[in-house]
């Protein structure tokens, strides 16, 4: 088990590695050079080298990536270029929004796709319901969020439903106003996640549905909802816990499309903004905190695997 | 005497998609959609996309069938040249990652070993950037524009569709008749095109079906963002973008290309749905 855990860990941060070469390597690709961003054309080439001698950029590249990982690593993100102030700081101030919004989509996901999911493929004999799931499924998946959410934004706004689009206040101010504004942008961000799960959950219980073992289990006469519990939750667990880490990948992508929707001062928003400004320290943060967290929380769903069915950390079983 | 008999062979060969209506209804969709998207704009089906026809933001009408836009150009015509750039970008991407994904997926599959392993990182790290926030790092370098959303969705579905086709080669690599064929002295490239490759070709033909759904997705959501496609240039994506604005006084500009959009990338994913259910079919109980 810890053996285990610790090949993944080192994969995990094998591959976080990987990511920060790639971020690194691709904002030095962005034509221009910081010091004509920071002092526009007219400065003294004595003004720029003084620049270039301040952030390092006089350095080799591979100098320039180790000092960058070193205090990406300690937490310093760089500076925003158009407000002065320490990148980290600006992420802090926004992670909130995006985490609510990410921890509602996520939970609507859970409770509405996961049972939807189950009941598909234990009823999957029956033609409707084979050719329902489907349907819904596939509806669900090709629903773009920034057109689901266009749509919400004219129905609730035009007509008045209750729900309010925008006017977003912090939590702790008044939670009611919170709810009312977050709950469209979460809704929004679910439904592909329903569709996901649904799908994969179906799959994944059907996959288990043709083991010997249910077989005996209907031969001992166990009725249909024992059989789910007993037997086959924990061994459909493993497609479906993959499928939400990944889940994940979408939830922090999809956050910026509906926080510029739905106007939410989050993360997405902000890092949206900074390619505009020409803000790269931004940029390059922001999607490196996006892969990390992706990153982590595969990890996390690799632990889970472990905890489900112990048999893949002792490698007797492989996973994927 | 009696002699066994032989099993009569199948007169018709099996309907593809076994009278699967929704996936018949799918190709439909997309052939219709597809026509309209490349042959519109030629054609000029609904009007000129850049005439002003009527009043600024009418409702449909007659004369303007989906009503028209900020400007009094007529939608229809707008809506049709903006799914064929759709069309256009999401396939040309997925054709480059067909090609590339599948030839890394079966030699990295079929050889192991340290390009193997190099494979897996690789397409782990790229699989480690939310869709579109690697979008979003792509439009930074090299601008906003169509070549940011061609790249994008190449970087995004590339990941997907190599891990499966390695996946399925390796379950065929150690097969007998991929060793015969090594001892009668076939080289690598006679080994993955005659034989690693048909085995391969469902599961990669589904995954790049999905792609193309996958890169719908991407290339609208970054144009929608105002990375991707520039007026004049249109695509669903950029097109939705410029109704936004609207969306409470004139409805019809962003919600006509944003549902077609979504119609084309339900009909990819139900044609992707049927491929996969009868290239790779699986079997179904039920517990009673």
């Amino acid at each position: 088990m810890l053996r285990w855990l610790l090949v993944r860990g080192f994969t995990a941060a094998l591959t976080i590695l990987g990511v920060s070469v790639l971020v690194f390597a691709a904002i030095h690709l962005v034509p221009g050079r910081y010091e004509d961003v920071l002092l526009g054309p007219f400065a003294s080439e004595k003004l720029r080298a003084a620049v270039a001698e301040r952030f390092g950029l006089d350095r080799s590249l591979p100098e320039q990536y180790v000092r960058w990982l070193a205090a990406a690593v300690t937490g310093d993100l760089g500076t925003s270029l158009t407000t002065r102030q320490p990148v980290l700081a600006e992420f802090a101030r926004r992670a909130p929004v995006t985490a609510q919004l990410a921890v509602m989509a996520g939970a609507f996901t859970l409770v509405i796709g996961l049972p939807l999911g189950i009941l598909s493929a234990v009823g999957a004999s029956r033609r409707g319901v084979r050719a329902g799931s489907r349907l819904v499924g596939a509806l669900g998946l090709s629903l773009p969020d920034f057109v689901l959410g266009s749509l919400l934004v004219y129905l609730f706004s035009r007509y008045h439903l209750g729900l309010s689009v925008g006017g977003y206040v912090p939590f702790g101010q008044d939670p009611v106003q919170n709810l009312r504004a977050m709950l469209l942008p979460s809704l929004t961000l679910a439904v592909f996640g329903i569709a996901l799960l649904v799908r994969t959950s179906r799959d994944a219980v059907l996959g288990v549905l043709t083991e010997p073992y249910i077989t005996a289990a209907v031969a001992r006469g166990e009725r249909p909802f024992e059989i789910v519990r007993h037997h086959v939750l924990r061994n459909a667990a493993i497609p479906i816990v993959t499928v939400l880490a990944t889940y994940v990948a979408y939830l922090l992508g999809g956050a910026v499309i509906v926080e510029k929707l739905f106007t939410l001062p989050g993360f997405g928003i902000y890092v949206l903004t900074a390619v505009g400004n020409r803000d790269y320290a931004i940029v390059q943060a922001g999607v490196l905190v996006a892969a990390v967290v992706f990153v982590l929380v595969n990890m996390l769903a690799d632990v889970a695997y472990a905890v489900i069915d112990p048999r893949i950390a002792s490698g007797r079983v492989l996973v994927r | 005497m009696n002699l066994p008999q032989a099993i009569p062979l199948p007169t018709a060969r099996p309907r593809p998609f076994g009278g699967d209506v929704l996936t018949w209804f799918a190709i439909a969709t997309l052939l219709v959609l597809v026509v309209l998207g490349l042959i519109g704009p030629i054609l000029s089906i609904g009007g000129s996309s850049t005439a002003i026809v009527g009043p600024r933001l009418s409702p449909p009408d007659a004369m303007w069938p989906m009503g028209t836009d900020s400007l009094g150009r007529s939608i229809v015509p707008r809506v049709l040249q903006g799914l064929g750039t759709t069309f256009v970008l999401a396939t040309g991407a997925v054709l480059v990652t067909a090609i590339f994904g599948t030839l890394l997926g079966i030699v990295a599959g079929y050889l192991g070993g340290i390009l193997d392993e190099t494979v897996v990182r690789a397409a782990d790290i790229l699989f480690a950037f939310p869709a579109i926030l690697f979008a979003i790092l792509v439009a930074a370098i090299t601008g906003p524009g169509a070549p940011a959303a061609v790249a994008s969705i190449i970087l995004v579905t590339i990941p997907l569709l190599t891990r499966v086709v390695r996946a399925s080669t390796l379950v065929i690599a150690d097969r007998d008749f991929i060793i015969s064929a090594r001892v009668e002295g076939a080289g690598l490239p006679r080994i993955v095109v005659a034989h690693l490759l048909p085995n391969v070709a469902g599961s990669a033909i589904v995954q790049a079906t999905y792609a193309v759904s996958v890169g719908m997705l991407v290339e609208g959501g970054i144009s929608f963002l105002g990375l991707g496609v520039q007026p004049p240039q249109a695509s669903l994506g950029s097109l939705l973008r410029e109704g936004s604005i609207y969306l409470t006084i004139a409805p019809w500009v962003a919600l006509a290309p944003g549902l077609l959009l979504a119609f084309a990338i339900l009909s990819v994913n139900l044609l992707g749905d049927g491929l996969r259910d009868s290239l790779e079919p699986r079997e179904v109980r039920t517990l009673q």
